[in-house]
């Protein structure tokens, strides 16, 4: 498999009047070809910022990428102008959202919103575009495409709107799709049925995916690999398996044992992590989780951790890198004998 | 399980919401069905949780319990006294024993009164405490729901979600009620945030003896949080059972189909599931489908359902379900 | 937003937070957002200089505001008269001077009446909804066709001699019958009786929106009563858009004073008032002889003005919390 995406220390920033938002800092990561990619994070973790700084769609200002190279397919993507980069995002890279009602033109017809970028990118005529909109369409799944291409957006369902996010998203066959937390608004039916669909069209079509979301369970069914961000860092990175076996970043670990599980059978006292996500203004020097560690030891509130290596492929940026195998272990069993 | 008395009886409750056409003289032309004729029991110091997904009226039920919107039909018992016949005064004295959490911590505040003025409000409107007092039995408040007494003077936006979530549950403590509806309280927080207040409300639970009306669509949190569970699906309650059993042994097929759409955050048990793919979306409340609700989407649907609605009864065991297929 | 730090209880300090501490954090709080807006503050000193010149005005002022000299009429600004002299030798500075008091009993009468019924069926109707919404709004349907000015010449020539009559039998108020007073108010009253309906439907529309918000329904789960609802949690949000009507009403209530002084029912001659000064010197536009008797006026008309946005622009930011105090 070769590299698709690559990001090398990337960093971005907000300039506002309460002063600099250190919303990216040092971000690198890569995707292979036809892999998925999760990205999962709690809001202001930076998750959604790295990757419109990829697409470059960062408003400038008060956005500004400080530093970093997104190379992808042998270009860096922070350096080719704007005209190359357009063609870069309607063409390889297509980006889907959270909210499809927002990125849908509410006065004009799916129809005209498909195949305009078709007659744009593709030079199709309208005839053609319109024969393969309604391809597109079956291929999401919209029942009588047909006659629903004629709709406007409001006469569609949340998920059916995603849909044809991702229909409109795939006009190009792009290499990479990068979905900003596509089902949270969605229904945890809806959801299912958009990530088999996603499932389905990535092998179909053979791209890779990068899925930001904060559900981490979500992303154990879906993911091949998996980074964890935390204040606009990534604090730990690992194959997928590894991950939910054996987190190595106190971070990682706090968000398994706050989230209750649909299989879980007694009832388990949930360990919250305490206190709130540091503030990116005012950033610190340490390592940012350290005033919510359980693990912190001093080195912690001095110098921030690097990235490193635990095992093949699982990388932890923590000082301690405690074994979160063991830690779960005993929580379960503690919390087995309290309710005993 | 706790086996207290029963503290809230719900019969035949039924919520339309009319919808009327025209400029003058408005004609009535149909009804939202937002909740169609449920019944349920909570008991004395259990949680009930209520899911469903979007528009199955969950929320719309309880808010039609705690009166605050009138049902069109039905009976809401609470310790024995019919809400529905109460008004004005009556029902007022009677909200200092019921509460509600709600679920936009952002929302539920009011941005110009100060975090003693918001948690203090009941305290002064059921003549239970005024000036000193009262700024005591707030701090006091503040304390047991984690939040430093100090912040009395502050404003609701200089706070993060999960702290406004702990203000919203000091006020509904504030009146020591017996029973609080959690609208969803949780959904609008970050995943490390949530734990919080989950475990706040567990430990509030045993310390005050509470009664909840968990209401949520995030099914692993009512499986944690709740004694018993009831799945609403387009106004109705499709199931209703003991948490373990209904979680381990889901009768009806929207329940089952639900259940398997909920992911779990292993990738060795992910690798293993068979999910129920349910086709197409939910339908609309003001014409629901005939028969059984489901049976548009259902996957092992027969003639019967299209025409006649299944019966909600007992499984056995204190599990109801509603489903030609179980009965 | 509090650190974890913050976050933490001190279980060893007792709570030492008293009521008055509360009352005077909210007042400092109010004070500082208010002086942080130096515009407002300007507005508010502009104000307040009015209000002592009118107070002091037989003592500032030189001249009478009603003494006549026809041997210095139409005079430029001299050492002696420093901003001139009218038509009638009288002094410009002077009635300046007492055109304050004029000015600053106008502008708050000529807008409470309005803003009060505004905002009260404002939130009557918006809140209740229904019949009582009903009818509000069909009043003021018919209010909006009413030609109020009409309304007002109207009263002013049946009911306004009468009143006037029947307030002249009291001597200590008798000469502010005669200096048009109770005459402007009757017109000013009017206009507000059939003047409310648009800030009503401002009011009104802020109401719908806010009726509907999450803290409302948390009071009513809370079991607060309607109309402590209406008051402490409706109004107060439904602020903003009253305080600019408001303050843009008191700056235009002294122009309005003008033009009903213009058409003969405003404030009586000689008491002097900043618009009568400006309608009266009208035509020295066309032949500009003595320009000096517009400027003066002109200025402090517009500085009222400005000065009562301002203090609405300063009002609205130290009322809401949610405007940061760095």
């Amino acid at each position: 498999m070769g590299r698709l995406l690559e990001v090398k220390n990337l960093e971005t920033r907000f300039h506002t009047q309460d002063g600099t938002v250190h919303a990216v800092n040092g971000v690198s990561f890569y995707v292979d070809e036809g892999e998925t990619l999760g990205v999962v994070g709690e809001s202001g973790s930076g998750k959604s910022v790295t990757m419109l700084s990829v697409m470059r769609l960062i408003p400038q200002p008060p956005g500004e990428i400080t530093n970093g190279e997104v190379w992808f397919e042998g270009r860096d993507l922070l350096k080719i102008d704007k005209e190359e980069m357009r063609e870069v995002r309607g063409n390889r890279i297509a980006m889907i959202f959270q909210d499809p009602m927002t990125s849908l033109n509410p006065v004009l017809t799916i129809e005209r919103q498909i195949t305009e970028v078709l007659e744009l990118h593709l030079g199709m005529n309208h005839q053609q575009a319109r024969a393969r909109a309604i391809e597109l369409l079956k291929m999401v799944g919209i029942p009588a495409a047909e006659e629903r291409i004629d709709s406007y957006p409001h006469q569609f369902s949340g998920g059916m709107r995603q849909r044809v996010m991702i229909a409109m998203g795939l006009a190009c066959h792009p290499r990479l799709l990068i979905a900003d937390e596509p089902t949270t608004a969605l229904d945890v039916t809806i959801q299912a049925q958009i990530v088999e669909l996603v499932k389905r069209l990535r092998d179909e079509i053979g791209m890779s995916v990068i899925w930001i979301t904060h559900d981490l369970a979500l992303l154990a069914g879906l993911a091949d690999r998996i980074i964890v961000m935390y204040a606009g860092q990534i604090v730990e990175s690992s194959p997928v398996h590894e991950l939910y076996k054996n987190p190595r970043h106190p971070y990682t670990i706090g968000l398994l044992q706050s989230i209750p599980r649909l299989d879980e059978k007694q009832r388990e006292r949930l360990q919250a992590i305490e206190g709130l996500p540091p503030d990116l203004i005012d950033y610190p020097t340490g390592c940012p989780f350290a005033p919510r560690c359980r693990f912190a030891i001093e080195k912690c509130w001095e110098v921030d951790p690097p990235l490193e290596e635990v095992s093949k492929g699982h990388y932890s940026a923590c000082w301690v890198k405690p074994e979160g195998a063991e830690i779960m272990h005993q929580w379960h069993a503690s919390n087995t004998e309290e309710s005993q | 399980m706790s086996q207290g008395d029963v503290l809230l009886d719900v019969q035949g409750l039924k919520m339309y919401f009319p919808i009327t056409e025209g400029i003058l003289i408005q004609h009535h032309i149909g009804d939202v069905k937002a909740v169609d004729d449920i019944s349920f029991t909570v008991r004395r110091g259990e949680t009930l949780g209520l899911v469903g997904e979007s528009g199955c009226g969950k929320s719309t039920t309880g808010r039609a319990v705690l009166q605050l919107y009138r049902p069109t039909a039905g009976h809401v018992y609470f310790d024995g006294v019919d809400l529905t016949t109460l008004k004005g005064e009556e029902l007022r004295r009677m909200r200092r024993r019921m509460q509600m959490i709600f679920q936009d911590p952002y929302a539920s505040l009011n941005p110009r009164m100060t975090v003693g003025d918001i948690v203090g409000e009941p305290l002064e409107v059921h003549g239970i405490a005024k000036g000193k007092e009262k700024l005591d039995r707030v701090a006091e408040l503040l304390e047991v729901v984690g939040l430093n007494p100090y912040f009395v003077t502050r404003y609701p936006h200089e706070f993060s979600g999960g702290q406004r979530q702990r203000i919203g549950i000091a006020r509904a403590l504030a009146v020591n009620p017996e029973f609080i509806v959690c609208d969803e309280p949780i959904s609008a927080l970050d995943v490390s945030i949530q734990a919080q207040v989950i475990n706040l409300l567990e430990d509030l639970q045993a310390q005050f003896g509470l009664t909840y009306l968990f209401i949520a669509h995030d099914l692993s949190v009512v499986r944690h949080i709740s004694d018993r569970v009831a799945v609403m699906y387009l106004g109705k309650i499709v199931e209703l059972a003991d948490r373990n059993e209904l979680y381990e042994n889901p009768l009806h097929p929207y329940t089952q189909a639900l259940l398997s759409a909920v992911p779990i955050p292993d990738p060795e048990i992910e690798a293993q599931r068979q999910r129920i793919i349910l086709k197409g979306d939910v339908p609309s409340p003001v014409n629901p489908p005939s028969g059984c609700r489901f049976h548009t989407r259902c996957p092992v649907v027969i003639d019967v359902c299209k025409e006649v609605e299944p019966e909600f009864k007992d499984a056995g065991g204190g599990h109801y379900v509603a489903c030609h297929l179980v009965h | 937003m509090p650190t974890p730090e913050q976050l933490a209880i001190d279980r060893r300090a007792p709570l030492r937070v008293s009521v008055w501490q509360v009352r005077w954090r909210r007042f400092t709080d109010f004070t500082r957002r208010y002086a942080r807006n130096r515009m407002a503050v300007i507005g508010l000193l502009i104000v307040l200089t009015w209000v002592v010149v009118g107070l002091f005005a037989p003592w500032i002022a030189p001249y009478g505001y009603d003494k006549t000299n026809y041997n210095a009429a139409n005079q430029p600004p001299s050492f002696a008269h420093p901003l001139g002299t009218d038509a009638l030798g009288r002094d410009q500075f002077s009635r300046m001077i007492w055109a304050a008091r004029t000015a600053l009993i106008v502008a708050p009468t000529a807008t409470v009446v309005g803003v009060v019924l505004g905002v009260f069926f404002g939130l009557l109707a918006g809140y209740f909804g229904g019949w009582i919404d009903e009818i509000v709004m069909r009043l003021s349907d018919v209010l909006f066709a009413f030609p109020g000015l009409l309304f007002a010449l109207l009263l002013a020539a049946t009911l306004q001699p009468r009143l006037a009559a029947w307030l002249s039998q009291f001597e200590r108020i008798k000469p502010w019958v005669r200096a048009g007073y109770v005459e402007f108010f009757v017109v000013v009253i009017a206009l507000s009786l059939v003047g409310w309906p648009g800030l009503a439907r401002l009011v009104r529309g802020q109401v719908l929106s806010l009726r509907e918000q999450q803290f409302v329904e948390a009071a009513r789960a809370l079991g607060v009563s309607p109309w402590r609802i209406m008051w402490q949690h409706i109004f107060p949000n439904a602020l903003p858009p009253v305080i600019v009507a408001l303050s843009m009403s008191m700056g235009s209530a002294v122009v309005a004073e003008a033009s009903l002084s213009f058409l003969g029912i405003g404030i009586t001659p000689p008491t002097p008032s900043w618009g009568a000064m400006i309608y009266n010197e009208f035509a020295s536009w066309r032949s500009p002889s003595a320009p000096w008797l517009l400027w003066a006026p002109g200025l402090a008309v517009a500085a009222l003005t400005f000065a009562f946005n301002f203090i609405g622009d300063g009002l609205n930011e130290a009322l809401n919390p949610q405007d940061r105090l760095t």
